[in-house]
């Protein structure tokens, strides 16, 4: 079970169907690990219900009526049909986005505790990655230039504000400063969503800044 | 909770008076017209349906965006036909006929949002649901006790607050899109959704 969640103004946009496409991805993989979440964005979904029912009716004319009964013998597009969970441990969505297992992936090496994989989603402002950061390995100091969402998808890892296990969800503003390290015990696998590249601090990392860009799309 | 789909159009005029839960009638009517649709293909329930939704669909479509009356009538078409292919998925012991479609029509707007400014994606906004697998009937009594308390609060909500909540649920807007929009400071923004899902009674303890 998570024990860090995204918070309720963000779940709120969530439900609310306004979140950018990586940012609701990501937070859609928490959801899917946390029943508490679910619940909550459930009762969210329900304000903009009842909103929608309150709304004042526009009147639409038969024409827009009839042409959809003329269509309704329309053959069911075969994307409608979900398939089946197929024993994988990879989060639908990921499924949806990737081919094979994580293993499957193209990393990229980044020192020698970290390797980096960019998804695309199709969502231009966003990147979308997994870090695979090796047992006890540590991610350089750094900032953010913009938000980053962390998602824990195996493993776990700490930094000064805690420690953080399968499904736990963080949230990074442009001023926060951390330096995550993975558990002793084993990898660390997990899902990041920046809207602005990193920003390393530390002396040995810092001449990257100039060179980082954001692999979004 | 199996009610809904057991009633026959005949009960559902005598229970009107009497029902229990007051305004629970026109609720359990589209219900039943979704379950009709599932079983008999029922073009007569389905226009029903039509007839309540779409205009609610339309108002949803033009909320604040920037839909021509095309792309509206074209959203109008495609969460109705929705409704008609995936009515055999519709629950009525787990969801209440106007969240189901409310869901449908949210999802789809946001889908043809992301055409009309060229996403390259496999990904819809259904994908980013999930299944509420939930059977437990004191979890869906719960659900629908939210539900009632929701409606009937959301009346209450001062205007600052409500406002908020249209701008994002019904016009699809971001916090940040709304703190420009309304030129107030995204602080308050959030501070102001935060207080009314307070206000809402909808909990958040974890
Ligand atoms: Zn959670």
């Amino acid at each position: 079970m998570a024990n860090f969640h995204p918070e309720t103004d963000l779940l709120t946009e969530y439900s609310a169907g306004s979140l950018p496409l990586a940012q609701a991805a990501c937070i859609s993989v928490h959801i899917q690990h946390c029943e508490h979440c679910q619940q909550l964005s459930n009762q969210l979904s329900e304000v903009g219900a009842a909103l929608f029912d309150n709304l004042q009716p526009q009147a639409v004319g038969d024409e827009l009526l009839n042409s959809v009964l003329a269509r309704l013998d329309e053959e069911v597009p075969l994307s409608y049909a979900k398939p089946e969970g197929d024993g994988s441990s990879t989060p639908a969505i990921l499924q949806r986005l990737i081919s094979g297992d994580f293993s499957d992936l193209s990393w990229k090496k980044l020192g020698s505790a970290l390797r980096i994989s960019y998804i695309r989603t199709g969502d231009p402002k966003h990147e979308f990655a997994l870090y695979h950061i090796k047992a006890g390995g540590r991610i350089p100091e750094h900032t953010h230039r913009g938000t980053e969402m962390t998602l824990v998808l195996e493993g776990g890892f700490s930094d000064a504000d805690g420690t953080y296990h399968k499904g736990d969800f963080i949230f990074r503003r442009p001023e926060d400063v951390h330096a995550p390290t993975a558990v002793q015990s084993e990898d660390c696998i997990c899902l990041a969503v920046l809207d602005a590249p990193l920003k390393f601090t530390g002396w040995k990392f810092r001449w990257m800044n100039p060179f980082l860009r954001l692999k979004a799309a | 909770m199996r009610l809904v789909a057991e009633t026959t159009d005949n009960d559902l005029d005598n229970a009107a008076n009497d029902s229990p839960v007051k305004g629970a009638r026109r609720t359990d009517e589209w219900s039943e017209c979704i379950t009709l649709i599932a079983r008999n293909e029922d073009r007569a329930a389905f226009t029903r349906l039509f007839r309540h939704f779409a205009p609610l669909m339309k108002a949803f479509a033009h909320s604040g965006s920037t839909l021509s009356a095309n792309h509206a009538d074209e959203l109008v078409q495609e969460v109705m036909l929705k409704v008609w292919q995936k009515a055999g998925a519709f629950d009525p012991s787990k969801a209440a006929a106007s969240t189901w479609v409310y869901t449908i029509a949210r999802n789809c707007r946001t889908d043809l949002y992301r055409r009309l400014n060229k996403f390259d994606t496999s990904l819809t906004a259904e994908d980013m649901g999930y299944e509420d697998e939930t059977e437990e009937t004191f979890l869906l009594l719960h659900q629908q006790r939210n539900r009632e308390r929701i409606k009937a609060l959301l009346g209450d909500l001062p205007n600052e607050q409500s406002q908020i909540l249209v701008k994002v649920y019904m016009e699809g807007k971001s916090h940040s899109e709304v703190s420009a929009e309304l030129d107030i400071p995204l602080g308050t923004v959030k501070s102001r959704v935060r207080l009314a899902i307070q206000k809402l009674q909808i909990q958040i303890e974890r």
